[in-house]
Order: C-alpha cells, then structure tokens, then sequence
C-alpha cells in the first residue's frame, strides 16, 4: 500500500535523502516542508498517514509544530514521528514525554527507514 | 528490497551527496574556523554558536550517506561545543583534529 508521508525538517539535505527513501524503496507518497509552520498547512492540505517531525528547527520548533498538530481537529489524529540527532537520554525522555508516537533518530538509513517507520506505526 | 531499486537509491543518494557538497564543506569550514579561533583564544560566542550548529547538522547527516565515522566524531564535537564553556588547550587541540578528520571524511566520499 502507497502510504502518504509529511517530512517537516529544515535542512534540506536530510529532507530530500528522507523523500529519496521512501519514494524509491517504499513507493510511498512524500510530501516535504521546510518549517513548522509550512508543515502545518501541508498537513492539513496532504492528510499524510504519517509525519515526520524534525525537533531542532528555527522559528516553531518540533515540538511546538506537535502540539500544534494535535490542537487542530484537521491533523490532531495523524501519528506523529520525532526525527532527531540529539542521542542524550533527558532529550530522549523529554521527547517520548510529549506523547509522540515514536522518536526516530539521525543518522538514519535509507534503505530501511521506510521499515523502522512502518515497523513502529504497526503497517503491514 | 530488490537489487534494482538499491542500485537506483544508491546513484540517487550519489548524486544528492555531489548536490549537497558544499554545504557539508561549509559547516566543516566552520569547524575548522572555530577550532583554529579556540587555539587562538579569540572564540566569540557566535562562533561557538555556529560551531555547534554545523556539528549538529553533520552529525545528522553523515551516517546518512554512510560516513559513520563522521557521525560519531561531529558528535563528539557538537557536545564539546554545547559543554565546554571555558575550553582548555587539549579540548581546543582535540575540536582542531576532529575539524581536519572530518575535512578528510567528506572528502573521501565520491
């Protein structure tokens, strides 16, 4: 099944290898944004069946962007993924605080990022 | 996944490694800066800012296009850089010689 994924992350080179992925060995259909706010309003226009959510962004932050995800009836059901660097456990522990449905972590693997997604969102 | 796809993912993620070359060249520059401004004593704020950044964005995307190793030491950099208020000359030394293996690192990638 062609799942739909919403990247918001601002570097654009994590961006484009993240889409790469999951178009080429999925087949998934990928949207992209480049701040908190862009990701909002793609959300709600995509509808993804996921996103992935940069933490460290300028402006709204990751977390910020969640929550106000989870404010809006549009996008509040949409499951959430935390794409991060930071590797320190009280980053860690703050993050699965948030009530996000995974943290995933930078550096990933393009080969089988598309896995570890649907591997924690429980798709077949 | 089939040994198709893996060689088009392969010669794609090539071509976005030559794409995004030189922002990866930009942040090791700023290391190299930083490092060279650290030995020098000269280390503003804003540099250390920058320094910080730039290991933090290598150390997100390097394992990425299969440079573990320069993962592993821009993170090394990104915590000296995020803890070390007040760095000595062996740290200094040490963000100097991370900043050059990593010039060597993302030079090496064809």
């Amino acid at each position: 099944m062609a799942h739909r994924i919403l990247i918001i992350d601002d570097e654009d080179d994590i961006r484009e290898v993240a889409a790469l992925s999951l178009e080429t060995v999925a087949g998934w259909e990928v949207a992209t944004a480049c701040c908190g706010t862009q990701g909002l309003a793609r959300a709600i226009e995509f509808q993804p069946d996921a996103i992935l959510l940069d933490v460290m962004m300028p402006g709204m932050d990751g977390p910020s962007t969640f929550r106000e995800l989870r404010k809006n009836p549009a996008t509040e059901r949409i499951p959430v993924l935390l794409l991060t660097a930071k590797v320190q456990s009280t980053d860690q522990r703050r993050f699965a605080d948030l009530g996000v449905d995974a943290v995933l972590f930078k550096p990933f693997d393009p080969l089988t990022l598309s896995k570890q997604i649907a591997g924690v969102l429980g798709w077949k | 996944m089939a040994p198709g796809k893996q060689t088009v993912l392969s010669e794609a993620l090539n071509r976005l490694w030559i794409q995004f070359l030189p922002q990866m060249e930009e942040r090791v520059r700023a290391l190299e800066s930083a490092g060279a401004a650290l030995a020098a004593g000269t280390l503003t704020v804003d540099q250390r800012s920058e320094a910080h950044a730039a290991a933090h964005k290598l150390a997100g995307v390097l394992g990425t296009f299969d440079l573990t190793r320069g993962t592993i030491l821009a993170r090394e950099a990104e915590i000296l850089y995020a803890t070390e208020p007040e760095t000595d000359a062996e740290t200094a030394a040490r963000l100097t010689s991370i900043a050059a293996q990593l010039r060597v690192i993302v030079a090496s990638r064809r």
